[in-house]
């Protein structure tokens, strides 16, 4: 078997997924389908012996942020009438600056192909080498995470909190 | 580093002051640590220090940046005292604006993608909460939203570019990717997705200091969010995105600059061209003001397109005759807009009630659109000789023409404060002792810098 074979088939799959969750009509379709795209790019994660993300990924991801989704999506009244309406110029300046922008990103993997790669051992994804990596390199960014996470929550109770006084 | 730990610990206390009872404090607490702090990033002069396997370095250019983005927040606060004194959110308004803080430092010193991207998120993530901090007007909530969709938006790009950068260089550490982009320069074998990696990340970073194409957002957001959070992004956060550019470009990418260089001299020539024609129409000073930011960005990205030794000393000169320049026309705008509109009709009579404050309003005015003796003549004229040196003369000519076209709105705030009053206003605005101070500082400052450009411009140099 083509060893590369697995990659092309969940390549095509995540890419087919992508594509219903913007051309499909109705939102929860959307949503399922970007389900469906979250695990195609976990599967990716597993290729690349990042057993760690993987989980990580389809528990955030798959699992938090589409309920969240899901949630909203009830919330929100979906009606024919009240969906924004572009016009054609718009639409046609919009497809052309996307366009380009593919075309340039396809371009860019031109020669990508002789890249060497760069780590073969099979454990560099494992929890035990992520932590090494974590809090040995990148300790800095990672205590700084903290005041990022911070940051968004103070943000949101600020916004959320009745006033008073 | 020790100033980026203390800002960081403070934003950490002042969120507790709320819990803890001690909010009366909090304004002298933040002045004091935002003291210290800059008096520690000044004692590290001339150390140059790597800290935690090259995650940032402290050299010159980012002790620089960073005491002049804390001095900056510093003069802020002259005038934001109402915002932390009275409002009832007032703990989460300070810890936000030195988490802010903390970022924009994070973003003048990093030495490593991964801290570029820690910071720019603090920064943005907090300011999207700030913009939108005006909790009862519809504006500032649409402000933030705007800014957070956009803002994700350009950040995506951003990683995108990173991602495309690492792919190539297999590190996130910038010398590391100067050597490579070095080696393979010399070598005439640059892959091609290190072009877009470096497109997509000037993409990402064009739209944090809003150049045009990239500018749409900006004025909304300007216009929409608190006129006190427009003036500390408009001075601070600018300052810190484009440290952040600046370091980018200059550490990484200057061996392929053949390939990026004319692009932005494009967009430098189209962003200041856009800001300043724009800028003409607008009635309200306040989105005339943000049009203005936009074409001061496009100013700026000159220093980017020249890049050579008196370049980084030009930048940080321009940012900071920019940003108090900026402050001052803030100060003068939260005076006038605390009775209902920011039309520039409100400044009719301003002279004639306010003798001295005018004049110093004046002298801001004046360095702003780069008039000499004050700073930002002669800001400009660094700018635009180091972009001459870099045999980029069209791009002078341009920048000359757009300032020019400047003169004609700046002008028109100079002429409308010495008209006489309307007979419809029933209001006059009247300056605060906390707005004069600012004022005077802002334009006292701006005639020294203009007196002696070449102590700040020789720092960096």
């Amino acid at each position: 078997m083509n060893p590369s074979l697995p990659f092309f088939v969940l390549a095509t799959l995540s890419v087919f997924s992508a594509l219903m969750v913007v051309l499909s009509r109705k939102p929860v379709h959307s949503v399922l389908y970007l389900i469906f795209c979250f695990f195609t790019i976990g599967g990716h994660y597993l290729l690349l012996n990042a057993q760690f993300l993987f989980a990580v990924h389809i528990i955030v991801y798959a699992g938090a942020i589409m309920v969240l989704f899901l949630f909203t999506l009830m919330f929100i009244n979906m009606n024919k009438e009240l969906e924004p309406h572009k016009s054609n110029l718009l639409k046609g300046a919009a497809t052309i600056a996307a366009g380009c922008l593919l075309l340039v990103l396809v371009a860019a993997t031109k020669g990508a192909e002789t890249l060497p790669a760069i780590s073969k051992t099979s454990d560099i994804g494992t929890v035990s080498n992520l932590g090494k990596a974590l809090y040995g390199q990148y300790l800095l960014p990672f205590e700084l995470i903290s005041i990022l996470l911070l940051t968004a929550m103070v943000g949101a109770v600020m916004l959320g909190k009745k006033d008073v006084e | 580093m020790k100033a980026l730990i203390v800002i960081a610990l403070l934003g950490v206390v002042t969120m507790m002051s709320e819990v803890f009872r001690f909010k009366k404090l909090l304004l002298p607490l933040v002045v004091v640590g935002l003291l210290a702090a800059c008096g520690l990033a000044i004692g590290d002069w001339n150390t140059a220090i790597r800290y935690y396997s090259d995650m940032v370095y402290f050299d010159n250019y980012s002790l620089a940046f960073t005491s002049l983005i804390i001095v900056l927040t510093l003069l802020w606060l002259i005038i934001s005292k109402g915002y932390f004194v009275s409002d009832s959110s007032r703990a989460e308004h300070a810890t936000l604006i030195l988490f802010t803080l903390c970022g924009g430092v994070i973003m003048t010193a990093y030495s490593d993608l991964s801290m570029f991207f820690v910071g720019l998120e603090i920064l943005s993530i907090s300011l999207y909460v700030l913009a939108s901090s005006n909790k009862h007007d519809l504006k500032s909530n649409e402000a933030g939203m705007k800014y957070f969709l956009m803002g994700s938006f350009a950040t995506g790009f951003l990683l995108f570019g990173m991602a495309l950068i690492y792919g190539a260089a297999a590190s996130f550490n910038l010398v590391k990717i100067a050597e490579y982009v070095q080696t393979t320069a010399a070598h005439g074998q640059t892959p091609m997705f290190v072009y877009t990696g470096v497109l997509l990340m000037m993409v990402g970073l064009m739209f944090k200091v809003s150049a045009a194409p990239f500018h749409f957002w900006a004025p909304d957001v300007y216009e929409g969010a608190p006129t006190l959070i427009t003036a500390f992004m408009a001075t601070v956060v600018k300052t810190a995105a484009f440290a952040a550019f600046y370091r980018l470009f200059s550490t990484c990418f200057g061996d392929i600059s053949g390939f990026w260089a004319q692009t932005l001299a494009v967009i430098s020539a189209v962003t200041m061209l856009t800001g300043n024609i724009l800028a003409v129409s607008q009635t309200s000073l306040k989105r005339m003001l943000a049009y203005s930011s936009i074409a001061h960005a496009g100013y700026m990205l000159m220093a980017i397109v020249a890049m050579n030794k008196i370049s980084g000393g030009a930048i940080f000169l321009y940012a900071t005759a920019y940003s108090l320049g900026s402050l001052g026309a803030f100060a003068c705008l939260h005076a006038i807009s605390k009775y209902g509109d920011e039309s520039i009709e409100n400044l009719k009579g301003f002279a004639a009630d306010n003798k001295i404050w005018a004049g110093l309003l004046g002298v801001i005015v004046l360095s702003l659109a780069g008039i000499p003796p004050v700073a930002g003549f002669f800001a400009k004229y660094y700018i635009f000789y180091g972009v001459f040196q870099s045999n980029f003369t069209w791009l002078v000519l341009v920048a000359i023409l757009s300032s020019l076209i400047g003169v004609y709105y700046y002008f028109r705030i100079i002429i409308t404060m010495v008209q006489p009053r309307s007979e419809k206003a029933t209001v006059l605005p009247a300056l605060t002792g906390a707005h004069k101070a600012l004022l005077l500082i802002s334009a006292l400052l701006a005639l020294g810098i203009g007196i002696y450009p070449a102590f700040l411009q020789g720092l960096l140099s």
